[in-house]
């Protein structure tokens, strides 16, 4: 290829992915420059000694919402997309209607109630919010697996069948391919409120983005928690429009 | 070869097809023709094993089926469906190669079998390659179908309705194609069909079902000529059979030479079938037509008697 190809090519990607850059590049800025927004941030909270929160610095606290929230959406998307295509095998047909209905069930279940109920048996810290997050990010990443592998439309399965291929080439080239924009679609949904719920994990203990708020909210500061809310709202508008070019990508081939 | 020993099929209590025998030939193409429901799908299903059997023996080249590996024996069958089955995310190209790349052909083998066939079957490599499925009519993703199911070279090939979906127009140029296909080609073939006209056009061997039995089976002039029960009948048509089975002789083997006098007007060329001869002596109100050749000469004459007496007595 030559020169100008490469150049159009660049350019076009450029274009393509320049929504996410710009939050991410605000995200960033953020993180970094939060202390030169000083005086906005005094002329929202005046009365306060203080008014940049201090006790951890951004970059520490967004690369630890940033864990949790990678650790506890792998994790959801790892066996959420395993166990819909368990249930959808001959073998695992038996399972189908049980995950179908928890599945839906499931969404309708405050993260607030699975964090309350997982403090007991966890403890605090870090734990209990990733297992939250898991659990409850699960849920729409099953839904929409199930939802992409059954909407396949059954003749192109039996000619697969029929072609010869057997069950995991068929997954692997056909099923999986045909019902990646729904797929996606379902983790896009799960990781972005896995991002906004993973404040929670500030009132058990876990370090993140959420402390600001919290802090916040005790002492009265209002400053501290526009801090953390724009921080967890420029994170999570990064991720989730990154996750709409990718589904655009794939699907505009 | 195919063989089907008394083959059956259940679904819980009921039998969808009961015991049935049946032999297709190598080079045959053996038509199963029958209402809904009669059990030619199941039939056809058997045979490649998406559906097992419950008793008997299904042979193909004298060897059980159920002796090979499921996909292993449907590598060596072509497979084509009435709604086509195409992969929508793959090119019509990639589509084509699915079993030669099964098979781990090699790239370059892989690419120049996919242009054969796509020049086999009208579809221009550079026009059609690259398209996807949705961007092609309903004829020409039923005939990127056809060449799918060719690509591995396979002897048999199974059809289950695959012109069924399409207008009659392209239907019955579909229809034309198989059959030129057929006659270089000299594949196995089980079609299934509930078009009791698109059968008589392609059979060699017409086999009508009914509630899961074969209620007949034979050349399609047998089965026209002797319909074995009423229901045979009625599929071929009842009294209109008469004019189907014109359909199935041309003209060159009922003419006589040429006589003294010679219609210029009422002419019907000799590969022409006695039902266009019919027709083309009902408007020209004549009972006599001249049969010319293909350089326009006149090479024999016809009577609407030899016409109807012929086909009537042989």
């Amino acid at each position: 290829m030559n020169e100008h190809g490469v150049q159009w090519r660049a350019n076009r990607a450029l274009r393509h992915w320049r929504l996410p850059l710009a939050w991410l590049v605000l995200l960033t800025a953020l993180t970094v420059g939060m202390a030169e927004l000083e005086s906005v941030f005094r002329w929202v909270e005046a009365d306060s000694r203080q008014v940049i929160y201090d006790r951890a610095d951004f970059v520490t606290l967004l690369g630890r919402h940033l864990l949790v929230v990678s650790v506890a959406s792998l994790l959801a998307t790892l066996i959420g997309v395993s166990a819909a295509i368990a249930v959808t095998r001959h073998a695992g047909q038996d399972f189908l209607p049980l995950v179908a209905q928890i599945a839906s069930m499931g969404q309708t279940f405050p993260p607030v109630a699975v964090l309350a109920l997982a403090v007991p048996v966890l403890g605090f810290g870090t734990l209990p919010i990733i297992v939250a997050l898991l659990l409850y990010g699960l849920l729409p990443i099953v839904r929409n697996t199930l939802a992409g592998l059954q909407g396949i439309e059954p003749s192109i399965l039996e000619a697969a069948r029929g072609m010869g291929m057997s069950g995991g080439q068929v997954l692997r080239q056909v099923e999986l391919p045909l019902a990646a924009p729904v797929i996606l679609a379902g983790i896009r949904t799960s990781v972005t409120v896995s991002i906004a719920t993973a404040a929670l994990g500030a009132t058990v203990g876990a370090s993140n983005l959420g402390d600001p708020i919290i802090s916040g909210i005790v002492n009265g500061n209002t400053a501290y928690i526009l801090q953390g809310a724009l921080m967890i709202g420029l994170l999570a508008l990064t991720v989730d429009s990154t996750f709409e070019r990718l589904t655009v990508r794939r699907i505009s081939r | 070869m195919i063989e089907l020993f008394d083959v059956t099929k259940r679904f819980g209590e009921e039998a969808a097809v009961d015991a049935i025998s049946l032999r297709v030939d190598s080079g045959e193409l053996c038509a199963l023709v029958g209402t809904s429901g009669c059990g030619k799908s199941t039939t056809l299903r058997m045979i490649n094993r998406l559906i097992e059997h419950s008793d008997g023996e299904i042979h193909i080249d004298g060897q059980p089926v159920r002796r090979f590996k499921e996909d292993t024996l449907r590598r060596r069958i072509g497979y084509v469906i009435q709604s086509t089955g195409l992969f929508p995310h793959w090119t019509v190209a990639r589509n084509i190669g699915l079993v030669p790349r099964l098979l781990k052909w090699s790239p370059e083998r892989i690419e120049s079998r996919v242009e054969e066939l796509m020049t086999l079957l009208g579809l221009p490599h550079e026009a059609f390659a690259d398209k996807y499925p949705d961007q092609l009519s309903g004829g020409q993703a039923q005939r990127v179908g056809v060449a799918r199911a060719l690509a591995a070279d396979p002897d048999i090939l199974l059809m289950d309705e695959p012109f069924g979906a399409l207008d009659p127009i392209t239907r019955e140029a579909l229809q034309d194609e198989l059959r030129e296909l057929q006659a270089r080609l000299h594949k196995t073939i089980v079609f299934v069909t509930h078009d009791m006209d698109e059968a008589l056009r392609l059979a060699d061997k017409l086999v009508v079902m009914d509630a899961g039995r074969i209620v007949q089976q034979g050349t399609p002039l047998e089965l026209l000529r002797e319909p074995a029960t009423p229901f045979v009948e009625s599929m071929l048509g009842g009294d209109d059979r008469g004019l189907k089975e014109t359909s199935l002789v041309r003209v060159s083997e009922r003419m006589q030479p040429p006589g003294q006098t010679l219609n210029a007007k009422a002419r019907v060329h000799r590969d022409a079938t006695l039902r266009q001869a019919l027709a083309v002596m009902f408007r020209e109100h004549a009972d006599q037509l001249t049969v010319f050749d293909d350089e326009d000469r006149p090479v024999g004459e016809l009577s609407l008697q030899r016409l109807v007496g012929v086909t009537r007595h042989e």
